[in-house]
């Protein structure tokens, strides 16, 4: 290491001051400077200092450590989490142009953290205390007698293949009184006869796309799997705001390091290395999506369009699919070549749709419903049957479920419920029952 | 303001889940040794090394959608056109079936890493190795008392008189007693906190160095199993002496008609369809001694592995050489692996031949199957491991 660790306060002090400057305002980071090997436990479990014990961080040990033996997409090394204050990651033995540009681009997510709404319910000042109780909590299920490491992990296997199945915004789970007492007053004015066959004794009263907050609040389960359910829950609450904004985030933390280190007024030395390794970042990757590409590229251009107000105001307000939606034009669509492809049963991978004038659109449309965590099908709960037979839905919008993941995923709701499940939707068109 | 810390952790923080990791995929773990055993050259690597074994790993499910979907590309610059290929078709099993049926959507492998101490647990998992066994495997070390340090309690016979009596010289001068000033009747007497007790360790320490010849009959056909069988065979040799050597070299030799010095990666792979003169092998090894290996400096061992028959015509000048190696060695194996049986005899030419010469110091073994493995490697090794070698 040709630089010592009060080299990088300074640079780091030079960036805040910069950043303050250009109206940036984020929650304060610790940096923690770690080895290679440190690195890839921290990635394997989000960056947080704690997380409970289980096999899959394990596994995603191993398959981390073979990517970055392998190379690297993206920012080498990035590590940065939602919490108040932050905690970043430096991996020790990069070099000094490579940390300035990693600090100047936690700036911006960290920003991003504070700023976007998406991001309001997600309790930064307080996550890493509750993981930290979440694990302690879980350690001693494990080395309780009476349940064991077989049946937490269990447990936690089925709550991580449902984890995403919870709400997007962090918001409360209203109460069923509450929307009782609601179809109560809608029944008792009802003038036009639209609730005559309505029946109250359904449970839930309209469709919960909560599903494991549904079962944490009514399967007939101990409390310690109550317990790991609720744990699972908020993490998967916690992580959705990261999902719905990957391509704005890293746009906007890309744009931060971009405009930061070059009002850095830094040597050649530093100057030239930086510019190399934002090009590779931000690069678009033949085939697929760069969010960084993708990111990087808009916000330029909202600031050639609309001035760098309009930047602001699009880092607070908007997730990945509104992003795009509001400020991605033809002449981007164009200009970046975008296309979109499926993969027929005989003929392999084929493009359907270029962007000239008359498929940009459908071309745009089919990006918007990738991203923004577009790739995970949207469960809901029906009803509860008697028997306590829970009924759950896919909500088919086009996409068929792959059936032998939905196999598995369906055990481990029954798991989970601790009683009958019924899941439906659609393959090829026509009904299909999992039970 | 930032915080810049240095973390210096000395707890790994995804040990456990590792190793949790590494448990439920054991199955596949020694479905992959298999393959490490059978391919890798792991008997010349030192202790240290660690192996990364692509493993099929446990595969964790969510609700997801199937291949019909779209998604979106960028690739600015390139000409693409609809209908356009941009990969190849799905994998057979998919095509014409509707989704319902599918199998599996590509089963993830992965690498997995581990250490030596590791792929031996393993290899001898899969060998069966008796718990018990393995214990004395790991302990079988000469052990040597060694000085170290001094203690202020001990047995008469360690104690160190003159660093007792300068303590007491200390403790006369700190107390004021000066010997020559004194009267006749006084004296200053020797306390127990005076006395100081050489003290001494128990050391594992082995004794100096062992070579070892690996010597394969490559003349027959070298399937996976039968490299499977012959190199968990050698590698259990080598972890045996390797307790008890500070230092081993291994030559391996492999021979047909001719003999030849080769590394361990040609050992395992070369094959050919010669003849088989197995005499070639021994007079190499011998020379190889009389070069390098003085038998006053090193404890000589050689294992010999065959799956085939011996020249006829070579069987007494074999002999002669063997006995030659004999007076040399600690230990000569041969081991028989699948032989090709005659309908005659049950057993090869070359281990019938050499069952007059029977002794502590030239042991016949056979192998078939892997589960003979282990019994195998007891028998050369004698059943009582702490025999003196």
């Amino acid at each position: 290491m040709d630089y010592k660790l009060d080299d990088l306060k300074v640079w780091d002090d030079k960036i805040i001051e910069l950043a303050k400057k250009n109206k940036l305002d984020w929650f304060d980071i610790n940096y923690e400077v770690i080895d290679y090997q440190e690195m890839i436990g921290a990635m394997v479990h989000h960056g947080m200092p704690s997380m409970y014990s289980h096999w899959s961080f394990g596994k995603s040990f191993e398959q981390t450590m073979n990517r970055y033996n392998v190379g690297t997409e993206g920012l080498p090394y990035e590590l940065i989490i939602n919490a108040d204050p932050s905690i970043a990651y430096l991996m020790r033995d990069n070099p000094l142009y490579l940390q300035i540009l990693i600090m100047a681009h936690c700036i911006g997510h960290s920003d991003f953290f504070k700023n976007n709404r998406m991001f309001k319910n997600t309790r930064p000042a307080s996550v890493i205390q509750r993981l930290r109780a979440a694990k302690k909590r879980i350690q001693g299920y494990v080395e309780n007698q009476h349940i064991g490491i077989d049946k937490v992990e269990k447990t936690i296997d089925a709550c991580q293949a449902l984890q995403f199945q919870t709400t997007k915004y962090g918001q409360e789970r209203r109460p069923h009184s509450e929307i009782y007492a609601e179809y109560v007053e809608e029944i008792n004015n009802d003038k036009d006869g639209r609730y005559t066959n309505f029946n109250l004794d359904l449970y839930p009263l309209e469709p919960d796309y909560d599903l494991l907050g549904f079962i944490e609040e009514n399967a007939n389960i101990p409390d310690w799997q109550r317990d790991i359910v609720h744990v699972c829950r908020e993490e998967g609450q916690y992580f959705w705001p990261q999902i719905q904004t990957k391509v704005i985030n890293e746009g906007w933390a890309s744009f931060q390091h971009y405009n930061l280190c070059h009002e850095l007024e830094l040597p050649d030395e530093l100057h030239l290395p930086i510019i190399k390794m934002h090009n590779a970042v931000v690069r678009p990757h033949i085939g697929s999506i760069n969010p960084y590409h993708l990111g990087f590229h808009l916000f330029k251009k909202i600031k050639e369009r609309h001035g760098i107000e309009e930047c602001f105001l699009a880092r607070e307000v908007c997730y990945d699919a509104s992003f795009l939606r509001q400020y991605l034009t033809e002449e981007d669509c164009v200009e970046l070549n975008l296309f979109s492809y499926s993969t027929k049963k005989t003929l392999g991978a084929t493009v359907d749709d270029v962007s000239d004038e008359r498929g940009w659109k459908e071309v745009k449309e089919d990006l918007i419903a990738q991203v923004a965590g577009g790739s995970i099908p949207i469960i809901y709960v029906d009803e509860i049957k008697r028997d306590k037979m829970l009924i759950i839905r896919h909500e088919h919008e086009g996409r068929d479920l792959e059936l032998k993941h939905a196999n598995e995923v369906v055990e481990y709701v029954k798991y989970l419920w601790n009683g009958p499940v019924k899941f439906y939707t659609m393959i090829e068109d026509e009904p299909w029952e999992i039970d | 303001m930032s915080i810049f810390r240095e973390h210096k952790t000395v707890a790994d923080r995804t040990a456990s889940d590792r190793r949790r990791h590494k448990q439920k995929i054991e199955k596949a773990i020694k479905d992959g040794i298999h393959h490490i055993v059978a391919d890798e050259s792991i008997i010349s690597k030192d202790g240290k090394q660690k192996y990364r074994i692509p493993v099929r790993g446990i595969k964790e499910y969510r609700f997801v959608y199937g291949s019909n979907g779209k998604q979106v590309g960028s690739a600015p610059g390139k000409d693409i056109k609809r209908g356009q290929k941009i990969g190849d078709p799905p994998p057979k099993e998919q095509g014409g079936q509707p989704n319902k049926a599918s199998g599996d959507k590509g089963e993830e492998y992965y690498d997995i890493e581990i250490t030596h101490e590791e792929l031996a647990e393993y290899l001898f998992a899969e060998l069966k190795l008796p718990e018990l066994q393995k214990k004395q495997l790991a302990n079988i070390e000469n052990e040597k008392l060694k000085r170290k340090g001094y203690r202020s309690r001990g047995i008469m016979p360690r104690l160190d008189r003159k660093k007792s009596a300068i303590a007491r010289i200390k403790r006369m001068k700190a107390a004021g007693f000066d010997p020559d000033a004194a009267g006749e009747n006084e004296t200053f007497s020797f306390h127990e906190d005076d006395l100081v007790y050489r003290h001494y360790k128990m050391e594992k320490k082995p004794c100096t160095n062992a070579v070892i010849f690996f010597v394969m009959d490559v003349s027959g056909s070298m399937s996976q199993e039968k490299k499977f069988l012959a190199r968990s065979f050698y590698f259990l040799l080598y972890q045996f002496l390797r307790l008890k050597y500070e230092t081993i070299d291994i030559v391996f030799i492999s021979h047909d008609t001719t003999a030849k010095e080769v590394n361990e990666k040609d050992f395992f792979e070369k094959a050919s369809t010669g003849g088989t003169k197995a005499s070639t092998a021994l007079t190499l090894a011998n020379e190889i001694i009389d070069k390098k290996y003085h038998p006053s400096a090193w404890n000589i061992y050689m294992f010999q592995c065959s799956d085939g028959d011996n020249f006829q015509e070579d069987n007494q000048k074999f002999l002669e050489e063997i006995k030659k190696f004999e007076s040399y060695a600690q230990l000569y194996g041969y081991c028989e692996i699948e032989p090709e049986v005659s309908w005659i005899s049950d057993s090869g030419k070359l281990f019938q031949l050499l069952r007059p010469m029977r002794s502590n110091k030239l042991k016949l073994v056979r192998i078939q199957k892997k589960e003979e493995v282990w019994s195998s490697f007891l028998d050369l090794i004698g059943k009582n491991s702490k025999e003196n070698v």
